[in-house]
């Protein structure tokens, strides 16, 4: 067995609303290895996000132990990058530019700088639109540079919080398989935070199902490869439908079928 | 391989107009041509109908010609001003006064509304005397401030930069205080240094509100500068309003009301100008 690459151990959150502490977050254990794609769902209000902003070491205020390799995380690294929901572009900034805005403090030569941008372009398939400003891209590109910038600096741990949620049915399938690929091929750990139980099944290793209010793990899911590979598979509707029960949602007539 | 569908991808985003150039583009700019033709008239036409009413007020003898001289006399009084040079040389200093008082007191409030924005201590410290001197019109403080300067150029440079200053602060301050948190926390995340967030995320995010601040300051220095020279001086387009205004000229007046409003007018389109060419990422977007 692998060194655990990152580790939450009875991770709890609580923010202070009117003057009360609510907890968020409870109880958060998991393991995650390098290499993992793990998939988070869960209904909204259920701390996904929160999850991310603790991981990436944005909100240092919480209970419990958050570890990569064994350290505890004390603040944002180049070694983990985000993409977000809205994909967060500077709009005074080109494509290319955008993306070298994460390199900056990368320590990088000039030259590797410009290289490595112009290949996580090419790798979002956005080579032609280096010079774009986001407001001259649509959205799924907008998104695909995110992408690229969150990738550029190689992170070992690349955080997404609902990425596709905010795009069109055909480009998020579309950006799921590239995103499965390229997570694949940069050989990054990924955790993926979705309230859509299919993008959960398609792309993750490991799906965490959360409970809400306050967030806590009702159940962890290992993904059979025929479901990853197969949106049609029956081991992938089998998955969809237990996920979906977990989260309260009856899907009858499809389980009388599938048994 | 199949990186490069996404290729393909990306170019069917783009026919949905993601980028507007194309075959199409000639009729557009047609049609855009005759919109914006359509608008400049209309907002001639309204003018051009008083300078109508105003030739036939005065020709039919409406209000005595001293009151209201006719356009052929002020025409006549403009031509005359422009021979003898007078005219150019009010209105050379009035520009004079502006440009100093307007680089003095927008220098003066960026740096202010800068420090302000971004350390908290010193906006907690300096910025709500500010506030509160911004309530009371620099005019009100120009008994007490000619004591200080005395009335010649200094107390004009001093009022003019003062009047402009107060929007430039205001909008420097809101639009650092406004630099969206989202974009704070991606700075975060890259690890920027303050310089690196000051450059990449605050100031562009601040500069709309910025030219908003010089547009408005520049405006104040005008109107400034003509009761200015009202109050004070022997030279200067609002001197020369004075001294119509005393001699019953009041083709003088409103010689110099024109002046003023046209050079108003140009100053505010050449910033306009200034501030697309410094946001090119807005160009043919929103502000287009």
């Amino acid at each position: 067995m692998t060194i655990p690459a990152l580790r939450l151990n009875r991770l709890s959150k609580s923010f202070t609303v009117d003057g009360a502490p609510v907890e968020v977050l409870s109880d958060i254990d998991l393991t995650v290895a390098p290499g993992e794609f793990i998939t988070i769902v869960g209904a909204s209000g259920c701390g996904k996000s929160t999850l991310l902003r603790l991981i990436l070491g944005l909100d240092r205020d919480f209970e419990g132990t958050l570890e990569i390799d064994g350290q505890p995380v004390k603040g944002p690294g180049l070694d983990r990058s985000i993409v977000f929901q809205e994909h967060r572009l500077l709009p005074w900034l080109t494509a290319e530019r955008n993306v070298a805005a994460a390199l900056l403090r990368s320590g990088l030569s000039r030259a590797d700088k410009d290289r490595t941008v112009r290949e996580h372009l090419d790798l979002v398939g956005l080579g032609d639109f280096a010079q774009a400003y986001p407001a001259q891209l649509s959205g799924g590109m907008s998104q695909r540079v995110a992408i690229a910038r969150a990738l550029v600096n190689r992170p070992r741990f690349l955080l997404l919080d609902e990425p596709l949620g905010a795009l069109d049915a055909l480009t998020r399938l579309r950006l799921q398989d590239e995103l499965k690929r390229i997570v694949a091929h940069e050989k990054a750990t990924a955790i993926l935070v979705t309230h859509d139980v299919d993008e959960a099944v398609y792309l993750g290793h490991r799906i965490v199902v959360l409970h809400p209010r306050p967030g806590r793990i009702a159940e962890v899911v290992e993904v059979p490869a025929a479901a990853r590979a197969d949106r049609s598979s029956p081991e992938f509707v089998t998955l969809r439908d237990h996920v979906l029960a977990q989260l309260g949602v009856q899907t009858p007539a499809r389980g009388k079928v599938a048994a | 391989m199949s990186l490069t569908d996404t290729g393909a991808n990306a170019s069917v985003s783009v026919d949905k107009g993601a980028f507007r150039s194309g075959p199409a583009g000639l009729s557009l700019f047609g049609r855009r041509l005759w919109a914006r033709l359509s608008a400049v008239l209309l907002g001639l036409s309204f003018p051009a109908a008083l300078l109508a009413l105003w030739w036939v007020g005065a020709a039919r003898g409406w209000l005595p010609p001293q009151i209201l001289p006719s356009p052929a006399l002020v025409w006549q009084t403009f031509t005359e001003l422009w021979a003898d040079g007078s005219l150019a040389e009010h209105t050379a200093v009035s520009i004079r006064r502006v440009a100093v008082g307007f680089a003095a007191g927008a220098g003066l409030g960026l740096i202010f509304g800068a420090l302000c924005g971004l350390f908290p201590g010193f906006r907690a410290y300096a910025y709500p005397p500010v506030q509160a001197i911004a309530r009371v019109n620099v005019l009100a403080w120009m008994p007490l401030l000619a004591l200080f300067v005395g009335i010649d150029e200094p107390l004009k440079y001093v009022v003019i930069a003062w009047s402009a200053s107060i929007p430039v602060i205001i909008g420097t301050v809101r639009g650092i205080a406004e630099t969206p948190e989202r974009l704070n926390e991606l700075g975060e995340v890259f690890g920027f240094r303050p310089q690196d967030r000051l450059r990449l995320i605050v100031l562009p995010s601040a500069l709309p509100s910025i030219f908003t601040g010089l547009r408005e300051g520049l405006a104040n220095a005008w109107q400034t500068l003509v009761l200015a020279e009202l109050f004070a001086s022997f030279e200067g387009l609002g001197y020369l309003m004075t001294w119509g205004r005393q001699l019953f000229q009041l083709d003088l007046v409103l010689i110099s009301m024109v002046v003023v409003s046209l050079l108003g007018l140009s100053l505010d389109t050449v910033l306009k100008w200034l501030e697309r060419r410094a946001q090119p990422w807005n160009a043919g977007g929103r502000n287009g």
